[in-house]
């Protein structure tokens, strides 16, 4: 029973602040620290022995990375250490960015919201998360902080390949920043899985759709995937082909497609490439006729 | 590896002062350290729900949080304090009365977990407490009772709340 094992031993340390923490990161050599924000992927990959630090930075008592505010120009800034308990019920989120709540709602029951943290769900890296194609989908930026000061990342040039991201040694994932999103835009989630909820994604697909009204067409399509690839990513190519057109079911049909290409599924026990490249065709489908419903009713709304 | 670590847990409303390795889950502490085997040690990996116990007044998978992390948080297992919690007696007597216990192994969590969600909306409706059982598995009544049990539970209390 190996999942019962204990976890593998470690130093612990609890910074309180954020200047703390990038003290603490910068002294450390890579791979030596793991940084343990709510822990839900993390405690399990230790146990597993996928993870070994010797040191293990527990950051739920950091909380000026706790909060969810309206930036200046109008957009949002998610503190990392922001629960997804914390996400859904802020009231910006639930008013002006659906698409994050329709998200982190299906993610895991309560237990599991009420510690996995926004900023765990970007760094893990994990293809099978949920937040970042969505995230992604919403243009969002990831904020690195480290002793020597900060720097923005483009989510979508954030994962460099499988379980990697873009932060260099000390620095660590503080903020993420979304932009306002457009008038007339809608998007959706849509993931499959076994179990309501509570099991990994086999393809989630995240859609996002700026309507032009006067023409009727798309002005706009953004589309990220999970558990498509070695990393969650977004399908440019595919996008490209909606921008400017009217939805109909042919172009659907191309685009799906063209995501299809851009996609490099996995097998794995929870279903095989030909399978997961069947869920993308089809999830791209509908999760774009959805959003762009959506962007309709959202039309004419204050956003 | 020096591994002993001084800490205070509040549990139930008591202070423990142990010496804890920093590895060890709050499950593990509570099961093997404080005696409180009330709450259940099953999948080990926060699908099951069997380990839910309350941090702060919030539902979380104790088989996943760090026990060292609970330090200066308020823990609540299904023990409940020395003095009682009328509202986890009730939640208890509801779920008895409707037979919503068979092995009775997912049963902590799911009292745990509708004390949680009644403190927060005492008048759920249905879809409200599938949604809070998302995380728990029961193998043997099936979810039926569980589910009016729970229902009976937020009448119980606010007839409480009402005398």
């Amino acid at each position: 029973m190996s999942q019962l094992r204990r976890l593998p031993k470690f130093e612990f340390v609890g910074p309180r602040s954020l200047a703390e923490v990038c003290a603490l990161t910068a002294e450390a050599a890579a791979g030596e620290v793991l940084l343990l924000a709510g822990g839900t992927d993390a405690i399990l990959q230790m146990r597993r022995r996928e993870r070994t630090p010797r040191r293990v930075v527990g950051l739920k008592g950091v909380r000026d990375l706790a909060f969810v505010r309206e930036t200046g120009e109008g957009g949002l800034a998610i503190g990392a250490m922001t629960t997804l308990a914390e996400l859904l019920a802020a009231p910006l989120v639930r008013s002006r960015y659906a698409l994050l709540c329709e998200t982190a709602a299906q993610i895991g029951g309560i237990e599991l919201r009420n510690v996995a943290t926004v900023g765990g769900n970007v760094a893990g890296a994990l293809p099978c998360a949920d937040l970042p194609p969505a995230l992604m989908a919403l243009e969002a930026r990831v904020k690195l902080s480290s002793r020597r000061g900060e720097r923005w990342v483009p989510l979508d040039e954030f994962f460099p390949e499988f379980g990697r991201t873009a932060a260099r040694d000390g620095e660590l994932v503080s903020e993420i920043g979304l932009p306002r999103p457009a008038p007339g835009s809608g998007g959706a989630y849509l993931k499959f899985h076994d179990r309501h909820s509570m099991d990994m994604t086999v393809v989630g697909v995240s859609a996002c759709v700026t309507r032009d009204a006067e023409r009727g067409v798309v002005r706009d399509l953004r589309l990220a995937f999970a558990s498509a690839a070695p990393t969650v990513f977004r399908a440019r190519r595919a996008e490209a082909l909606l921008r400017g057109a009217a939805l109909t079911e042919q172009a659907l049909e191309e685009v799906a497609e063209a995501a299809c290409r851009e996609a490099d599924p996995r097998t794995s026990w929870r279903a095989n490439r030909e399978y997961r490249q069947a869920l993308v065709r089809s999830l791209t489908k509908r999760a774009i006729g959805q959003a762009w419903a959506k962007a309709a009713a959202n039309e004419g709304a204050p956003s | 590896m020096r591994s002993l670590v001084e800490v205070t847990l509040r549990v139930n409303g008591i202070d423990h002062e142990v010496a804890i390795a920093p590895w060890r889950t709050l499950l593990e502490v509570l099961r093997e350290t404080l005696a409180l085997t009330g709450t259940k040690r099953s999948c080990g990996e926060g699908q099951c729900g069997t380990c839910t116990v309350l941090v702060d007044g919030k539902a979380v998978n104790a088989c996943l949080y760090l026990a060292i992390e609970a330090q200066g948080r308020d823990v609540r297992t299904i023990e409940g304090p020395p003095q009682g919690d009328p509202a986890l007696a009730e939640i208890q007597r509801a779920f008895a009365a409707n037979g919503a216990v068979q092995c009775g192994f997912c049963t902590p969590g799911m009292v745990m977990v509708t004390r949680a969600l009644l403190a927060g909306n005492p008048a759920p409706n249905e879809d409200e407490i599938r949604e809070a059982l998302v995380g728990h598995l029961c193998r043997c009544t099936g979810y039926v009772q569980i589910v009016e049990a729970i229902q009976d539970a937020a009448g119980r209390l606010a007839r409480q709340e009402a005398h």
